[in-house]
C-alpha cells in the first residue's frame, strides 16, 4: 500500500469523530501536532487490539468517544455497538455478559450456549466497569486477557478485539477494580471536560437519526449473532454486512472504517517498527526503577523497604508494587502505534515519553507517603496521570543524564552475556544492577 | 542447558554488517586510505569543535566545508571508502568523539569530490543518523544514501541529484539552488526553508515546510509548493 495511505484514513477519521460527534480539546503535544489524549488513544486502541480503561465524570463521553471509534474503525452500526455493551452493575451476571444455555435445546436435554454480542463482536464495551463488584469482575478476567470466552463445555476465542472499559470516579456506587482486572489495561485515560466554550456548543444541531446508525444493517448484524452457526462463519457473514456498511459511511460521512484485512495489514506494519536506541534503554531504565528493591531483590506489594537505602531517591522506594510484564508489552504496542499513526520509521523516546504515563497511571501503587507529599500540588490532569507523567519525567532526567554511560553498561552486557571475559560497569542505578544480575555478575542473595 | 537469547541484543554496538569482500581487497592500501581519511577528519574536528561543542550556522557550516576540502586534498578514495568512514564514527574505538555537523559536512565534501559520478552509502546499519549530508551537491553528481538521515540534508544543493532511501528530519533543502531531492518516506520540519530553486520530491509525509522562495515541493506526488495555499516568501 502506498506510503501513509492508511495512516490518512485514520486521521480522516480522527477528524471526522472531533468535528461532529465528540466535540474535545486537544490535551496532547506529540512532534509538533497537537492531539485528545482520549479520542487519539481510543483509535490507537481500536488499532493495535488494546483495552483500554476511560475514567472521567458523569456526562463527559467515556462511552461515546469508544463507541464512535469502535464503530467506525470496525464499521459496526451504532445500535450493534450499544447491544453488545455490558453494563457493570451489582446485579450483573454470568449469562449477561457470556452466554446462557439455550433454554429450547436444553429443553430438549442438548447443551447449547448462546453467546452473548458482547462476547462475539470485536468492539467491546464495557460500561461503568467499577459498579461491578469485586467477585463479579473476576468473570471477565480471561475475555478481557486473551478473548477466551467459557460458558458450560464451551469456549468462543475471538482472533481480533478491542475492549474499551469506562470508570467513573468513586462514590458510594462503585467498587475497587481488583489489581489482576486493572493490570489486563493497556492504558489509562481520562475524558476531559471540553471547556465550556465548546461544551456550549455541543448538541446544538440537533439529528433525528444518528449518522453512525442504520436500523436495517444492525437488524441483519443482529439475526446473524443470533443464529446457529459456527463462530467462524457467523463473523465471516457480519465482515459481508460491516462491507455495506462501510460504503454507507463512506458516502455519507466520507469516512472509510476498515475491513478485516486492512486491519491486519495496519497490525503487521505496527509490528514492524522497533524502538530506536534511546527509547529501548529508557524504557528498561524505567522498568528497573519499577521492579528493582535493593533489599529485597524485587518489588513486592507485601514487602515494604524502609528508609535510608541507597537507593531512597528512585521511584522503587516510592512505590509498593512490582511492574507486571504485562506493561512493557503495553508499552510496545502503544508505541509502535503511535510512531505508525505520525508515519515514523521508529520508535523514538518522544513516543515512548507520551505512551508511558498512560500505561503507568493505573498500574503503579504509590506509598501513602508519597501520595500525601504530591496531593496538594497544582495539575492539569488527575492525580493518577499526573503521578505517572512526572515519574515518567523524572526517570527520564535520570536517564538523559547517564545517557552514554548507561548505553556503554548494556553494550558491555551484550559483550559479557556472549561469553567475553570482561566488568560490567557500575553506576548509580538500579538498571547497572539488573545487568549484573543478568550477566552473573551479581549473585542472588542467598537465603 | 538451553542457551538464553541474549536480552542486550540491541545494544551490540559493533556494526553486523556482513558484505562479501574478496580477500584481495581487504589490503594494507584500504586501511591507509581510511586512516587519511580519518586524519582530515580529526583535523577538521581540532579547528572546529575543539570544545565538543559545534553550533549550527550557515557560516560554521561553509567554513567547515573550506577545512574539510583543506584536509582531503590529495587522498585517493572511492565511494566504498567514504562508507567505510562512516561506520568508523560509529565506532567509539576508531574516532574519538562524533559530532554530528562536521560529520556530516566532511562527508558531503568527500561525496563532493569522489572520482564516481554515483556514489550509494548503505547506512541502514548506522546507529547515528547524520546530519548535514548532500551538502552542495555539484551538478552531474548523483548520491543515493540508503537508511534514514538526520537534520540539514541537502541544504545548498546546488545541481546534484540525491536520493535518500529512508526517511529525512528537519530542514531538509534548505537554502538549494537546483538539483533534485527524492526522499523514499517522510521529511520533517522547515523542509525546503530558504530554497530558491530544484525540487523536493517525498514519497511519505512532510510535516511542515519552511519560508521558500522558489522550487518545487511534492509530498506523495502531489505539489505542495507551489499551489494555492503555500506562496512564495520574498526574504
Amino acid at each position: 500500500m502506498k506510503n501513509g495511505y492508511y495512516q490518512e484514513r485514520i486521521r480522516d477519521i480522527y477528524g471526522y469523530i472531533s468535528d461532529n460527534l465528540y466535540l474535545n480539546r486537544p490535551d496532547i503535544d506529540i512532534k509538533g501536532e497537537r492531539f485528545n489524549s482520549t479520542l487519539l488513544f481510543c483509535l490507537l486502541t481500536g488499532l493495535n487490539g488494546g483495552k483500554e480503561l476511560i475514567i472521567g465524570e458523569p456526562g463527559l463521553g467515556k462511552t461515546t468517544s469508544a463507541e464512535y471509534a469502535g464503530s467506525i474503525l470496525y464499521r459496526y452500526p451504532l445500535g450493534v455497538i450499544w447491544g453488545s455493551e455490558v453494563s457493570g452493575h451489582p446485579e450483573q451476571t454470568e449469562e449477561k455478559i457470556i452466554g446462557r444455555p439455550d433454554l429450547g435445546e436444553l429443553n430438549k436435554g442438548k447443551e447449547e450456549v448462546v453467546w452473548t454480542n458482547f462476547a462475539q463482536i470485536p468492539v467491546k464495551i464495557v460500561d461503568e466497569i467499577n459498579r461491578l463488584p469485586e467477585t463479579k469482575q473476576s468473570m471477565i478476567l480471561n475475555g478481557v486477557d486473551r478473548g477466551n470466552w467459557e460458558y458450560l463445555n464451551e469456549i468462543l476465542i475471538n482472533d481480533e478485539y478491542s475492549l474499551f472499559a469506562t470508570a467513573n470516579y468513586q462514590d458510594r456506587g462503585t467498587n475497587t477494580i481488583i489489581a489482576p482486572l486493572i493490570d489486563r489495561f493497556d492504558i489509562l485515560v481520562e475524558s476531559r471536560h471540553p471547556g465550556p466554550n465548546i461544551a456550549f456548543t455541543i448538541g446544538k444541531e440537533t439529528r433525528l437519526n444518528h449518522p453512525l446508525r442504520h436500523p436495517q444493517y444492525e437488524k441483519d448484524l443482529y439475526q446473524i449473532l443470533r443464529g446457529n452457526k459456527p463462530y467462524d462463519e457467523k463473523m465471516a457473514m457480519a465482515e459481508e454486512i460491516c462491507d455495506l456498511v462501510g460504503e454507507h459511511m463512506k458516502e455519507t460521512l466520507g469516512v472509510k472504517g476498515l475491513n478485516k484485512g486492512e486491519r491486519s495489514e495496519i497490525k503487521e506494519e505496527m509490528v514492524d517498527i522497533d524502538f530506536d536506541l534511546d527509547a529501548n534503554a529508557f524504557v528498561r531504565t524505567l522498568l528497573a526503577e519499577l521492579s528493582f528493591c535493593h533489599k529485597y531483590g524485587q518489588k513486592r506489594s507485601v514487602e515494604v523497604c524502609e528508609e535510608g537505602c541507597h537507593y531512597t531517591g528512585y521511584l522503587c522506594h516510592h512505590i509498593k508494587n512490582c511492574a507486571s510484564n504485562r506493561l512493557p508489552t503495553s508499552i510496545r504496542n502503544y508505541s509502535q502505534a503511535l510512531a505508525w499513526f505520525l508515519e515514523d520509521d521508529e520508535i523514538d523516546i518522544e513516543h515512548v515519553r507520551l505512551v508511558i504515563p498512560y500505561t503507568l497511571a493505573h498500574r503503579i501503587q504509590w506509598k501513602d507517603s508519597y501520595l500525601s507529599r504530591k496531593e496538594g500540588e497544582g495539575r492539569n490532569d488527575p492525580f493518577q496521570i499526573y503521578l505517572a507523567k512526572e515519574a515518567t519525567e523524572e526517570i527520564f532526567q535520570r536517564y538523559n543524564e547517564q545517557r552514554e554511560y548507561l548505553l556503554e553498561a548494556l553494550s558491555i552486557g551484550w559483550r559479557a552475556f556472549a561469553g567475553e571475559e570482561i566488568t560490567p560497569l557500575d553506576g548509580d542505578h538500579p538498571i547497572y544492577e539488573e545487568i549484573k544480575k543478568d550477566i552473573g555478575a551479581k549473585d542472588e542473595k542467598s537465603f | 542447558m538451553p542457551k538464553m537469547k541474549n536480552p542486550f541484543e540491541a545494544f551490540h554496538q559493533t556494526s553486523s554488517r556482513k558484505r562479501e569482500i574478496p580477500l584481495d581487497k581487504i589490503l594494507k592500501s584500504k586501511e591507509e586510505t581510511l586512516s587519511k581519511v580519518l586524519k582530515g577528519y580529526e583535523d577538521l574536528l581540532k579547528n572546529e569543535a575543539k570544545d565538543l561543542v559545534w553550533l549550527m550556522q550557515y557560516s560554521t557550516v561553509i567554513k567547515a566545508y573550506s577545512i574539510a576540502e583543506k584536509g582531503i586534498e590529495g587522498i585517493e578514495y572511492t565511494a566504498e571508502d567514504i562508507e567505510e568512514f562512516c561506520y568508523a564514527l560509529d565506532r567509539t574505538d576508531q574516532i574519538p568523539y562524533l559530532i554530528t555537523g562536521p560529520a556530516g559536512v566532511y562527508i558531503s565534501t568527500l561525496c563532493n569530490y569522489a572520482k564516481e559520478e554515483e556514489i550509494a552509502l548503505h547506512l541502514r546499519d548506522l546507529n547515528v543518523k547524520i546530519n548535514l549530508l548532500g551538502y552542495r551537491l555539484p551538478p552531474n553528481k548523483k548520491l543515493i544514501v540508503e537508511g534514514n538521515v538526520g537534520d540539514f540534508t541537502g541544504i545548498g544543493l546546488d545541481g546534484g541529484e540525491l536520493i535518500i532511501e529512508g526517511s529525512g528530519k528537519n530542514y531538509t533543502g534548505a537554502g538549494m539552488k537546483r538539483g533534485k531531492i527524492i526522499v523514499r518516506h517522510n521529511l520533517g520540519f522547515n523542509t525546503g526553508h530558504g530554497m530558491t530553486g530544484g525540487e523536493i520530491i517525498a514519497g511519505g509525509r512532510i510535516k511542515g515546510l519552511g519560508k521558500i522562495v522558489g522550487g518545487k515541493i511534492f509530498e506523495r506526488e502531489h505539489p505542495i509548493f507551489p499551489n494555492e495555499g503555500v506562496k512564495p516568501f520574498y526574504f
